[in-house]
């Protein structure tokens, strides 16, 4: 299994935000995290990440427990972050943005031909690539979180509302991009408000509230689902 | 005309010396949103590293130069340790406060160490003087000027064009991304104070050779001043924070020389005044606390 959590459990202060979740995501995978605002799908993202402290439980990643690690080691195992509302280095430029992204793969030399792979995907970042991250439109600047975190060559990629904030069009491509994006082999969990879009390219998700997995399967059997349908898909 | 322009040289000598102490401290705030009350100290560390270094090692002009820089930058990483690290993040009053803190035990460690009057540092430079047509310029003035102009655009490079200037930008911006992206903050900060320790160092090695003194408190009065240089500049650019470094410099010499020295210090306090009145957020750039 790529990336296993067991038993999970986030609190701020004694406000408990993720009481026991479970997860699994297999290699290749494209998984999907469901639920209302405050159910507690960012805090299980940052526990992951080693940005907030599990309380409780286990997060392992190619079999190798991770929690209690620190941030940039984890990321160095190969885990990239496409956090909620972009978090763009907004005064470095496109570019730099990029290098950041490839920051822990040490070898400068493999820097333009990933390049190169991220402006084939994203064709509109290579014109942009001389301005500041802050001065693109919402669309461009989520692509440019999502090429970011390719650059690090990632084996699992955690993206936390993709879709957050963009017009239905831009949402409708940015999708395709994912689901283009896990084709190519890489593992993809994904946060998202947007249960219908995301029912549509993930094979599995999990459904949470407040804190805990409610439910569980994939992402067929879910949208047929009479509960499903009415409290994550609006009827 | 030329007192006018030979006070303007011996201003800009000054003046390079508060931009350097002044980009350390605006360096240290903007990537880590800590104001480094302990930074005048990496000063006076620098002089009286330069101090023990001339009394115990080399008088070689290069090796005082390194002997006060390591000096500086051994109290930086201390101060980083102890009174940075640990509070990196917090409120920005706390870092103020734990900072501070060490730099009155440094200034009394100093004292305690060094006396209260100040120490002679020996001249390592036959005193020369060179002239430019009216003018003339020292040879340590010259050095104190090469010196400073060396360490900006060497901070310039690093910040804008290095893989760790751009990560150290990063993490200014974003430090839970910048580590998401393998970026080991922790470093990041020790990176920050310690080269922002070595300029104050440099300057203090400088002063101290130019005053032929180090004493404990020296760092307070310059210290106070190139804060005030971030404060007016605001710390959104290196040029900035250069360009009032060296105006203070200017205009102190000027006061000096035309009205009298020791109305001197109060021209940067009344300066900033004046300035905060009219630009709260400083003349370039804002502070986002």
């Amino acid at each position: 299994m790529l990336l296993k959590v067991a038993g999970l459990e986030v609190a701020y202060g004694p406000v408990p935000a993720v009481a026991g979740v479970g997860l699994e995501v297999p290699e290749g995978d494209i998984r999907a995290i469901l639920g209302a605002n405050g159910a507690g799908k960012s805090s299980t993202i940052k526990a992951i990440l080693g940005l907030v402290k599990a309380r409780a439980g286990t997060i392992e990643f190619q079999d190798r427990p991770i929690q209690g690690m620190p941030t940039h080691r984890i990321h160095q195992l190969g885990i990239a972050w496409v956090p909620e509302g972009r978090q763009l280095f907004s005064t470095l430029t496109v570019h730099e943005n990029l290098e950041m992204g490839a920051f822990a793969r040490g070898k400068a030399a493999e820097l333009p031909a990933k390049l190169d792979e991220v402006f084939t995907l994203f064709p509109r970042l290579k014109e942009r690539r001389a301005q500041v991250a802050g001065s693109l439109s919402g669309g461009e600047q989520q692509m440019l979180a999502i090429a970011r975190a390719l650059m690090a060559e990632p084996r699992l990629l955690l993206m936390d509302e993709p879709s957050l904030g963009l017009a239905p069009k831009v949402v409708q491509r940015l999708f395709e991009q994912i689901q283009e994006i896990n084709a190519r082999g890489l593992s993809i969990l994904m946060v998202e408000q947007n249960a219908r879009q995301a029912l549509k390219i993930a094979r599995y998700a999990y459904l949470l509230e407040v804190g805990r997995v409610v439910g569980a399967g994939p992402s067929r059997e879910l949208e047929a689902s009479e509960s499903v349908k009415r409290v994550y898909l609006g009827g | 005309m030329d007192l006018f322009l030979q006070q303007v040289l011996n201003g800009l000598m000054i003046g390079s010396t508060y931009a350097v102490v002044a980009l350390g401290f605006s360096l240290v705030f903007s990537v880590m949103r800590v104001v480094n009350m302990a930074h005048p100290e990496f000063f006076m560390a620098g002089a009286f590293g330069a101090f023990l270094t001339i009394t115990y090692v080399t008088k070689n002009v290069l090796g005082v130069l390194v002997g006060g820089m390591a000096v500086a930058l051994a109290v930086g990483l201390v101060v980083e340790r102890v009174a940075i690290r640990p509070v990196r993040g917090r409120y920005v009053m706390i870092p103020f406060i734990a900072t501070s803190g060490v730099g009155i035990t440094l200034q009394h460690g100093a004292e305690r160490l060094f006396g209260s009057d100040p120490v002679l540092v020996p001249p390592v430079m036959p005193s020369v003087s060179y002239s430019l047509g009216p003018l003339s310029v020292t040879r340590m003035q010259l050095v104190t000027l090469g010196i400073a102009a060396v360490l900006m655009l060497a901070l310039r490079y690093y910040v804008r064009n290095t893989k760790w200037g751009r990560a150290t930008r990063a993490v200014a911006e974003r430090p839970d991304v910048a580590a998401a992206f393998g970026v080991d903050v922790d470093f990041v900060s020790r990176l920050t104070v310690g080269i922002s320790a070595l300029m104050a160092g440099a300057a203090g090695v400088t002063i101290g050779l130019l005053y032929t003194s180090a004493w404990a408190f020296m760092g307070l009065l310059f210290g106070l001043k190139s804060f005030v240089c971030m404060l007016v500049a605001g710390n959104r650019h290196i040029e900035g924070v250069m360009v009032i470094g060296l105006l203070l410099g200017v205009l102190e010499a000027l006061v000096s020389g035309y009205v009298t020295s020791t109305l001197r210090d109060a021209v940067a306090f009344g300066v900033l005044v004046v300035v905060l009145v009219f630009k709260p957020k400083g003349l370039f750039g804002s502070y986002d606390v």
